[in-house]
């Protein structure tokens, strides 16, 4: 078990996401950075599937209560085993009653712990996904508190052999450095006048304190709208539609840009204007609160390659790793 | 005397007051205890309180109300008891 | 009186790429039946196809959306299947099953009245209620006529969405008699659960209290949403309402309110819900016999 001695600022449980229940509403959660959640399932000998802690701009401190193999990948958090420096994107031993403690992040906005065997909590809708507003999935359906105590699944055979593997540099990702968001315009972007168009790929946006796992809110200039007659059926705002779905990583416009992440409204009447890449959704959630944001225009097949170059470089740390 | 640095938990905007109509939690020259809260951040839609984490008077306000802050930022400088 | 649902002449989708993973089809910018029930049928049949890489499929009012895993299924396939889905698919020959089901909903309750009289400055007409305003600005006489309107045809739930449980619901009746009302010109930060707003041209219901810019007409003792599947209606899905089920509001009494109330809060309340063939045809021929027939089968 891991008994949570300070829960941090939002830490919640997570693992791929919950799907096929979109038209209802029901939106995917799961750990917001998909490339860290799955490297550091990989790393303990998990399935990319299991499910992690997510801890989000502040770590917590857990006490383990038996032996068992752990990773801790994403943002930067200062981990420490018992009071001693850890590394991060590598596989550590952990015994029973050691102690893990971790910081502010600083290079990034959330960081996973994978431990082997995943986190076991009662999947619902066939995910363990935290969807706190309406309270189901991880934890009770809400973020840890202290005092809170996880139980560790089972692991089928002993890991402690992974123990010592790590990720090559070349695949760790320097968060701070990753301001450019690419996207693929469309949607609705016909609501947009030429120049706003050309003003959200140009335009220095700033993630506001808002930003969480429903959308990150930007800041930046304002965007304008071709006149228009109200069609039928949609709002009399000039960024009214008809209310359609929200695809994740959706850009929506009442005004100011909202990104949709992982716990996203699934549908409603602000006009969409284009979406972040499925790899740049990772990138995206690991931006702090009043860090820049540059949207990248991208064609579908940049998107496509982006994605399959994502895919080799989980593929090539997975096969890595020794048994 | 020695002194002691409050620094930011997490990043957010930082505000003095519980609210815009409300007095500041603590100004220069305060005494307070461990625990006490010195302000708030605000960050995804909720507040968080700031609390000393010795007991001391305040000596120096490092941030403006509303300032923008980074996770390891100095907010309040305390001279301990 | 032979009123009839008016026919687009055609719809002209748009194809869009969401993304890798994400094709969204505009049918039209504008609601309308043709719309919806095209988004209804070209759901409904890739549904059935079952194609392999398929994640998600979000039918929406006059739109839809397809989630996909693009490893498995090309994008540019995708929407070739789509595309030919849409050529073949003709609404006069479509039928599909789906539920009529019972909605009983108190106008003017207390508890909407309390939060739109707290939220008047975010209001078009500050000195009405959101009742009197909408009737006055649809051409009613009073705020009992425009309710009578509201709950004197069935609604089809177009779409389900924004927060899990919320359906959109559009009235099963011709373009000159559907009720068009704008939103709050500011949102509320608060609106009861269970409450039945309008918006645009669509009814909503609250499945949580939260925030919501829909003006106020009555609130439902029944659930839309039940995380803890406690009543039998909820059995194989926490979520009630799905797109294409067919809502037939029916105005009750603050007696039968906590009545229904009472039996729902013991888990016991059976939703009233009969199994319907949906015909479009039959509908665009002749809406009000139609919906007559539909809501019969409820007595």
């Amino acid at each position: 078990m891991i008994k949570v001695l300070e829960a941090g600022l939002s830490t919640t449980i997570q693992d791929a996401g919950r799907y096929g229940h979109y038209h209802i509403g029901m939106p995917p959660s799961g750990a917001m950075d998909q490339f860290a959640h799955t490297v550091a399932n990989y790393l303990v000998g998990n399935d990319k599937g299991a499910a992690t802690v997510e801890m989000t701009y502040q770590g917590s401190d857990f006490k383990f209560t038996e032996d068992t193999v752990i990773a801790i990948t994403g943002a930067e958090m200062a981990p420490e085993l018992n009071g001693e420096p850890v590394s991060m994107w590598e596989t550590l031993a952990v015994s029973d009653g050691d102690v893990l403690s971790l910081q502010f992040a600083t290079n990034g906005a959330r960081t996973y712990l994978a431990v082997a065997g995943g986190i076991d909590v009662t999947p619902v809708m066939e995910s363990r996904s935290t969807y706190t507003l309406v309270g189901i999935g991880g934890y009770d359906g809400r973020t840890l508190e202290d005092g809170d105590t996880l139980t560790i699944g089972d692991a089928g055979a002993d890991r402690s052999s992974l123990v010592g593997n790590s990720v090559a540099d070349e695949h760790i990702p320097n968060y701070d450095d990753e301001d450019h968001i690419r996207i693929v315009l469309g949607l609705c972007d016909y609501r947009l006048t030429d120049e706003s168009k050309e003003e959200l790929c140009d335009a220095e946006w700033t993630v506001t304190p808002e930003a969480d796992r429903v959308g990150y809110r930007l800041e930046g200039p304002e965007i304008e709208f071709k006149p228009r007659e109200q069609p039928f059926g949609a709002g009399t705002d000039p960024s009214n539609v008809v209310d359609l779905g929200y695809p994740v990583g959706s850009i929506q416009v009442p005004q100011k840009p909202i990104v949709l992440m992982r716990d996203a409204v699934t549908g409603g009447g602000y006009a969409t204007v284009g979406t972040v890449i499925s790899t740049d959704r990772d990138l995206l959630s690991q931006r702090r609160t009043h860090q820049p944001v540059y949207f990248q225009s991208v064609t579908l097949e940049e998107a496509l390659a982006a994605r399959k170059a994502r895919t080799e470089t989980l593929e090539s740390i997975r096969n890595s790793l020794t048994p | 005397m020695t002194t002691t640095t409050i620094k930011a938990p997490m990043p957010g905007v930082f505000y003095r007051r519980p609210d815009p109509d409300d007095p500041v939690f603590v100004e220069e020259g305060d005494h307070v205890e461990e625990g006490d809260v010195i302000g708030v951040v605000g960050v995804m839609k909720s507040f968080q309180d700031i609390k000393s984490d010795a007991s001391g008077t305040v000596s120096k306000i490092l941030v403006e109300n509303e300032a923008a802050i980074e996770a390891g930022d100095d907010l309040v400088e305390l001279e301990l008891d | 009186m032979t009123a009839r649902i008016e026919r687009k002449e055609s719809l002209s989708p748009r194809y869009e790429y969401g993304g890798d993973d994400y094709v969204f089809v505009e049918l039209d910018q504008e609601m309308s039946f043709d719309a919806n029930f095209e988004a209804m049928a070209i759901t409904q049949q890739i549904r059935e196809r079952d194609l392999p890489g398929i994640i998600e499929i979000c039918p929406a009012n006059a739109s839809y959306m397809i989630h996909f895993d693009p490893d498995v299924l090309a994008p540019t396939d995708l929407v070739d299947e789509l595309k030919q889905l849409e050529q073949e698919t003709d609404l006069s020959e479509y039928q599909w099953d789906t539920r009529i089901i019972d909605f009983p909903v108190l106008y003017d309750d207390p508890w909407t009245h309390e939060t739109l009289m707290q939220f008047r400055e975010n209001h078009q007409d500050p000195d009405a209620t959101d009742l009197e305003y909408s009737a006055r600005i649809n051409g009613f006489d009073s705020a009992d006529e425009f309710i009578d309107a509201h709950a004197g045809a069935p609604h089809m739930v177009t779409m389900v969405g924004f927060v899990p449980g919320l359906p959109w619901c559009f009235q099963m009746v011709p373009r000159e008699e559907q009720i068009e009302v704008p939103k709050y010109l500011q949102p509320r930060t608060d609106t009861p659960s269970r409450a039945v707003g309008f918006g645009g041209a669509f009814t909503a219901i609250y499945p949580v209290q939260g925030a919501g810019g829909y003006q106020l007409f009555g609130r439902t003792p029944l659930e839309v949403l039940d995380v803890d599947q406690q009543l039998p209606s909820f059995k194989d899905s926490m979520v009630f309402p799905k797109p294409g089920d067919i809502l037939n509001f029916r105005r009750i009494d603050r007696e039968e309110y906590d009545a229904i109330r009472e039996e729902i809060e013991d888990g016991t309340y059976e939703y009233t819900i009969e199994a319907v063939e949906f015909s479009p045809e039959e509908f665009f021929e002749n809406p009000h016999e139609y919906n007559a027939q539909l809501v019969e089968v409820l007595d």
